[in-house]
């Protein structure tokens, strides 16, 4: 019954997201209104959707949803739409949506293309990864990497706008980056997202730390997937650097914040699937 | 000769204080440790490490993360962030304890700036009321002439950069202190035996302690629904054969005595047994599967177990006897619980039943709460650094005439002009609301 409920909750997720990205694409376009307001019901439907489908899986499970590659991407999913609705909302950034919502679209597909009914059913967690820290593991990094997905897509706005902006050129006012707002403020913006994540993350790597010492007795092994989490650790903390320093604010952070975001994808489907390691038994 | 060196280390210090060094630094680190990534590691997968070509191994490209060279490079940022921390010190300590208000007009922040006329005292007035109602720290000039004030907010947040570059350090040393005076190693034990923890195999460090490890029972226990419940091994720590510490551990759930601490790490079935040598008995634990064996004293006859599947007592234990090198059994059979035999006329053999095999991750690491206090650090600096922003509003009062005024007030942008912004517009109109 919860089972079925979970599955329902996932297509309609599936659907949202799907749905939410083409309106704001089209708002983009057309500036409508209408179809602007409807993009961003259409996103918290799907927030809805998401959160509901994590926690009939963990009702269902009885463990945080970090068993294998579907709850763990079902978790990045909802951090993203969580993240980008408060973005939306705080900084009345509508344009936004439409280089954001790709992400959870592709990260869906993905599940839906490459992962049987058998890879998505919640399994038995081995004795290792029963353990409270890693509740807060997963909780930071659902909101960290979630962040970090809107600051690449404000990255990529900033690299659009900039590109159509070099060497003086005049925007003519229809010209769809004539609407997002002013460089500056993109990458204020992306630097306040990534300012609220980069702790998370950090969260994130201790808690784990934590955990993996409750449970192997080592902090930190240098395992593929806690040398790839610190990597991307490092390229945020590059970023963070990168715009108090002379001539490396804007183009050069904006191009960090894009690599730093790959890294955060590496880190889940590179370590999962290419490297071999201590994680690989969470999948 | 003085003068050079002061120069040479006067560069030195230069080189090291750079943010550029600094950053360099970290993106080698990256960079290195991302290549540890695909090269395998002897501490993760030692049989793949064994097989890659003798140059690599000899470049340490199997052990990248404890070769010299990589600890070389932590060490240099460490340097870099101590010597950029300690340049900064000065210039924090004052932006946050010494904060003067600007007695020219140039100095009042003149990118976000405002304006508001009115009278000279209730300018002053509503001024100081808006800084005490925004919660504002705030000093006023000793002279009256002009008129001006520094107020800030969240000013602890001016420390969040440097704690989190010091952390770092703290990480460092917490991690180096482990590896210079802890180790690691590991053992696997069955129900019932007893081994001093100076036998264990190390991969770390040396191993001073003396007491001795027993595993009591050893226990790998299912729920209802099938799944795995845990494993479980209840052990003591005996110190002289004396037991001075008794617990039962299982995955995440530690034993730690005296800086020792024991993890249960995994579990293997095995069967427990009596050997009778000439009169003298004594227990034999032995794992299933021949992942262990037993050689009885003064012979070369080695006996293996395999468990039947369902591993239950009434089914009994396979076993069989091999004599030196010899690749087939020279005896075999399969025995139930209580049941004896003569092996090879050598001994006497008693199948007591089943019993547990504990795998226990050892490990003694001083520096762990030194990365705990580092993590700690960390987390407070960033915390600083980025939810508790400082905010410095200044301005002054000038007079037009004996009674009307210009307050002129300006916030200070830092990282984020636009929040810094919006703070002056909210001082500012409260102050204007307050002269009207
Ligand atoms: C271990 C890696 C490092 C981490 C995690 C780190 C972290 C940080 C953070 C969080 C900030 C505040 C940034 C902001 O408010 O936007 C910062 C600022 C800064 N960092 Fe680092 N940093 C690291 C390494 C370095 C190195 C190697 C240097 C150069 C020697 C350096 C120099 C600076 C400077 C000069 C600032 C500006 C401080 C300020 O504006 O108050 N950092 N760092």
């Amino acid at each position: 019954m919860l089972a079925s409920l979970e599955v329902a909750a996932f297509y309609s997720l599936v659907i949202a997201t799907t749905l939410c990205m083409l309106l704001y694409m089209i708002w983009l376009g057309s500036r409508k209104e209408i179809v602007g307001k409807l993009a961003t019901y259409v996103t918290i439907v799907a927030l809805i959707a998401s959160t509901c489908a994590i926690i009939l899986r963990m009702i269902t499970s009885g463990h945080p949803p970090l068993s294998n590659g579907y709850e763990f991407l079902l978790t990045f999913v909802a951090g993203i739409l969580a993240v980008y609705l408060f973005a939306e909302f705080r900084y009345k950034l509508r344009s936004l949506g439409a280089f954001v919502m790709p992400i959870p679209f592709f990260l869906l597909m993905f599940i839906i293309m490459s992962m049987g009914p058998d890879e998505r059913i919640a399994q038995a967690v081995p004795p290792a990864l029963k353990s409270q820290w890693l509740t807060f593991h997963v909780l930071t990094a659902m909101f960290a990497y979630g962040a970090f997905a809107v600051s690449f897509g404000l990255g990529i706005m900033y690299l659009l706008k900039y590109s159509k902006t070099e060497n003086g050129k005049k925007l003519s006012p229809k010209a769809m980056v004539a609407r997002f707002p002013a460089l500056e403020k993109l990458d204020e913006l992306s630097y306040k997202v990534v300012g609220f994540a980069f702790p998370l993350l950090t969260l994130c790597i201790i808690t784990g730390a934590i955990w993996a010492n409750y449970a192997w007795g080592t902090y930190w092994s240098w395992d593929p997937k806690e040398t790839w989490s610190l990597i991307t650790w490092i390229i945020y903390a590059g970023y963070l650097h990168a715009r108090l320093m002379y001539g490396w604010k804007g183009k050069r952070a904006a191009w960090l914040a894009l690599f730093g975001f790959l890294a955060v994808l590496f880190t889940f489907f590179g370590v999962n699937y290419f490297l071999p390691g201590l994680h690989s038994y969470a999948q | 000769m003085e003068e050079n060196s002061n120069s040479l280390s006067e560069r030195v210090w230069k080189t090291f204080s750079s943010m550029k060094l600094g950053l360099a630094l970290l993106g080698i680190i990256a960079l290195v440790s991302a290549i540890g990534t695909v090269i395998p590691q002897e501490a993760m997968d030692p049989e793949k490490a064994q097989a890659v070509s003798g140059l690599w191994k000899t470049l340490g490209l199997t052990h990248l993360y404890s070769t010299l060279g990589f600890r070389l490079l932590l060490g240099l940022l460490c340097i870099n962030l101590i010597v950029c921390s300690t340049q900064r010190l000065k210039s924090i300590y004052l932006r946050t304890f010494k904060l003067t208000p600007p007695s020219k007009l140039v100095q009042v922040p003149q990118k976000n700036r405002q304006v508001v006329k009115g009278e000279l005292v209730a300018l002053r007035e509503s001024v100081q009321e808006v800084m005490i109602q925004k919660g504002f720290r705030f000093t006023l000039s000793d002279q009256s002439e002009p008129w001006s004030f520094i107020a800030t907010k969240r000013r602890l947040g001016n420390w969040g950069s440097l704690i989190t570059h010091l952390s770092f350090v703290v990480l460092v040393v917490g991690a180096l202190l482990g590896s210079l005076l802890g180790f690691k190693g590991y053992f696997m034990e069955g129900a019932g035996s007893t081994i001093p923890i100076q036998s264990i195999e190390v991969s770390k460090g040396t191993v001073s302690e003396t007491f001795s490890v027993r595993i009591n029972s050893a226990e790998d226990r299912l729920l209802p629904n099938g799944e795995r419940d845990n494993w479980y091994t209840d052990m003591s720590i005996l110190e002289k054969g004396k037991e001075v510490t008794r617990k039962t551990i299982s995955v995440n759930h530690p034993l730690v005595y005296n800086g020792v601490s024991f993890y249960q790490a995994s579990y293997a079935d095995g069967a427990v047994f009596t050997s009778e040598i000439k009169g003298q008995k004594s227990p034999v634990v032995l794992r299933n599967k021949g992942e262990s064996y037993y050689q009885a004293p003064g012979t070369d006859l080695y006996l293996v177990i395999n468990l039947a599947k369902s591993s239950s007592q009434q089914q009994g234990v396979l076993f069989q006897v091999y004599k030196g090198t010899g690749a087939n059994p020279i005896q075999s059979g399969q025995l139930k619980t209580g049941e004896t035999i003569d092996v090879q006329g050598a001994y006497r053999l008693t199948f007591d039943g089943l019993a547990g095999f504990s795998g226990l991750q050892v490990k003694k690491d001083p520096g762990v709460s030194v990365i705990w206090l580092g993590c700690g650090l960390l987390l407070i600096g960033l915390l600083l650094a980025f939810y508790w922003q400082p905010l410095v509003i200044s301005g002054m009062v000038q007079a037009e005439n004996e009674k009307q005024g210009t307050l002129t007030v300006g916030a200070l942008a830092g990282k984020m002009p636009d929040s810094a912004r919006e703070a002056l517009e909210q001082f500012v109109s409260s102050v204007t609301k307050m002269i009207r």
